[in-house]
């Protein structure tokens, strides 16, 4: 554990070797997030509701949506498609620990960043724009769902990121699948807004269990009856989409070779 | 400039565009996946924009058809931007590998290998169908001919607005190696003009106005077009693009005089 704990603190000093770098990161993200909340701002200017949502509802859910969106997102995994790439994972596997455990340290640690400042943006933003914020609600089935939502994102991450033991396309896929997630997944809008037809197919898909579902539990709490399902589908998609990256992971570093190192 | 030296200068250019033309089709799979990934994004922000006017008729003023067109002139002048610059993602690496001092001893000048020497040939495929869909909007609404050649001028103003920006980020690229990504900073800067500046708050809406115009950018064409953009307007539109020009070469010139040279 000694070795993850200090692969965490190394990853959290590198934040802050090019602090300009750094500052100008956070200023993007204050800039996305104010981008999607001016935009419904604009829309409760002629009403008062959409949809199923008041103005305090869905400006409660686009505000903590980018910080879960910050949570869950942020990640270290996609360098590991270079590595495969350029040969460097070789260092990685002589040394003595897991290649997952290590991927983990560095997500903790980027996670913990973007949370932090993204507590201080959040703030800054409803102190300055004046947004009615709706109390957070049940917060212990939020944490379940954000760590299912944690699981899957670390595991689609690593599964795109192994790509690169078969192709040296690497970027693509990633792209494409964050074009994807970031509309099925709610970082732009509730998605039971959505028809009802559509909702419900989405929600076999494990999208809106990474952004809509940890926030719709903190803006309405529990209050459906599908809420069962609704767990069920999230722990199976974490448990499942785990298993399946251990997989492609062996079968991958089966096929692997390099030359050089 | 001479005659000689701008067909020099074109040779030069279609030169570098036919290299990178030669490098990017050698990754056919990668084409089509990116090109995918964009026709995702600009699909779903687009059903966004028609989801939101599903629910309501306007939007700070502007109907469905508006918005829809001030989109999509802003993705036509952010594809043809990257289309042209696309080279300017590329420059860090120049600079930290010392490479960039064998493009600054060469018989001609930097811009043209570093600023348009890499046209992502790519994007020239999403421009067709981004074209005839703002047609289709312009078309819906009352168009008279003045107001065409307005936005058309303004419409070239912007993409002089994109290239003195696109100095700018080369320029701290040198004066600064602290900076990972100064162009997607400008990218995500940009994005506020997916949407008409009226529906931002202030001070965002006059900071990204007036101090850095990506407003004078991205909407003012399409205001043209629809005849809302007053004639003080159009005037402050090339005002602001010279002194951005002015200040983009200076700032230039200022990084290559502080430019110090390792590794190469």
């Amino acid at each position: 554990m000694q070795c993850y704990f200090q692969i965490f603190i190394v990853t959290l000093k590198e934040y802050f070797a090019y602090r300009l770098n750094f500052v100008l990161w956070r200023l993007r993200m204050i800039l996305s997030t104010l981008i999607t909340l001016f935009l419904w701002m604009g829309v409760f200017d002629s009403h008062s509701s959409f949809g199923s949502y008041s103005k305090d509802r869905l400006l409660s859910y686009l505000l903590y949506s980018s910080l879960v969106t910050a949570f869950i997102a942020s990640s270290r995994v996609s360098s590991l498609a270079a590595e495969i790439q350029n040969g460097g994972i070789m260092n990685l596997l002589l040394k003595p620990f897991s290649i997952f455990g290590y991927y983990a340290a560095t997500d903790a640690a980027d996670k913990l960043t973007n949370v932090f400042f993204g507590l201080i943006e959040f703030s800054l933003i409803i102190y300055f724009f004046k947004i009615p914020l709706v109390a957070p609600q049940q917060i212990g089935w939020f944490l379940l769902f954000l760590v299912s939502a944690v699981c899957i994102s670390f595991s689609i991450n690593l599964m795109l990121s192994f790509v690169g033991f078969w192709t040296p396309e690497v970027w693509a896929p990633r792209f494409l699948f964050l074009m994807l997630v970031t509309f099925v997944s709610g970082a732009y809008f509730p998605l039971d807004l959505l028809p009802p037809l559509a909702y419900r197919i989405l929600l076999f898909t494990p999208f809106p269990y990474l952004y809509f579902m940890p926030t719709k539990i903190l803006i309405d709490g529990v209050q459906n009856a599908y809420f069962i399902q609704q767990i069920a589908c999230s722990l199976g998609w974490a448990i499942g989409l785990f298993y399946l990256a251990q997989i492609v992971w062996k079968k991958g570093i089966k096929d692997f070779s390099f030359w050089g190192r | 400039m001479t005659n000689i030296t701008m067909q020099h200068n074109l040779k030069i250019f279609l030169l570098f565009a036919k290299n990178a033309l030669r490098v990017t089709t050698q990754g056919r799979l990668g084409i089509i996946i990116f090109t995918l990934g964009k026709i995702v994004r600009f699909t779903f922000m687009f059903f966004l924009l028609f989801f939101i006017f599903s629910k309501t008729r306007v939007l700070k003023g502007y109907t469905f058809q508006e918005a829809a067109l001030f989109y999509m002139i802003f993705n036509l002048i952010d594809t043809i931007s990257q289309i042209l610059f696309r080279e300017v993602y590329r420059f860090r690496t120049l600079v930290a590998s010392g490479s960039l001092d064998t493009i600054l001893l060469k018989p001609y000048h930097p811009f043209l290998r570093i600023l348009i020497g890499g046209v992502d040939v790519m994007d020239v495929i999403l421009l067709i169908p981004y074209t005839l869909i703002a047609f289709y909007f312009a078309l819906q609404g009352h168009i008279i001919f003045i107001h065409f050649v307005s936005f058309f001028v303004l419409f070239l103003n912007a993409i002089w607005l994109a290239t003195s920006f696109h100095i700018i980020v080369l320029a701290l690229g040198i004066i600064t190696t602290e900076v990972d990504h100064t162009i997607l900073i400008y990218r995500d800067m940009t994005s506020l003009g997916r949407f008409p500046m009226a529906i931002y708050k202030e001070p965002i809406r006059s900071i990204f106005t007036f101090i850095i115009p990506i407003g004078v950018m991205t909407s003012f064409p399409p205001q043209a077009l629809l005849g809302t953009l007053s004639l003080s307007g159009l005037l402050f539109s090339f005002v602001i693009s010279s002194i951005l020009f002015y200040g983009a070469m200076s700032l230039w010139n200022f990084a290559l005089k502080r430019y110090q040279s390792w590794g190469g």
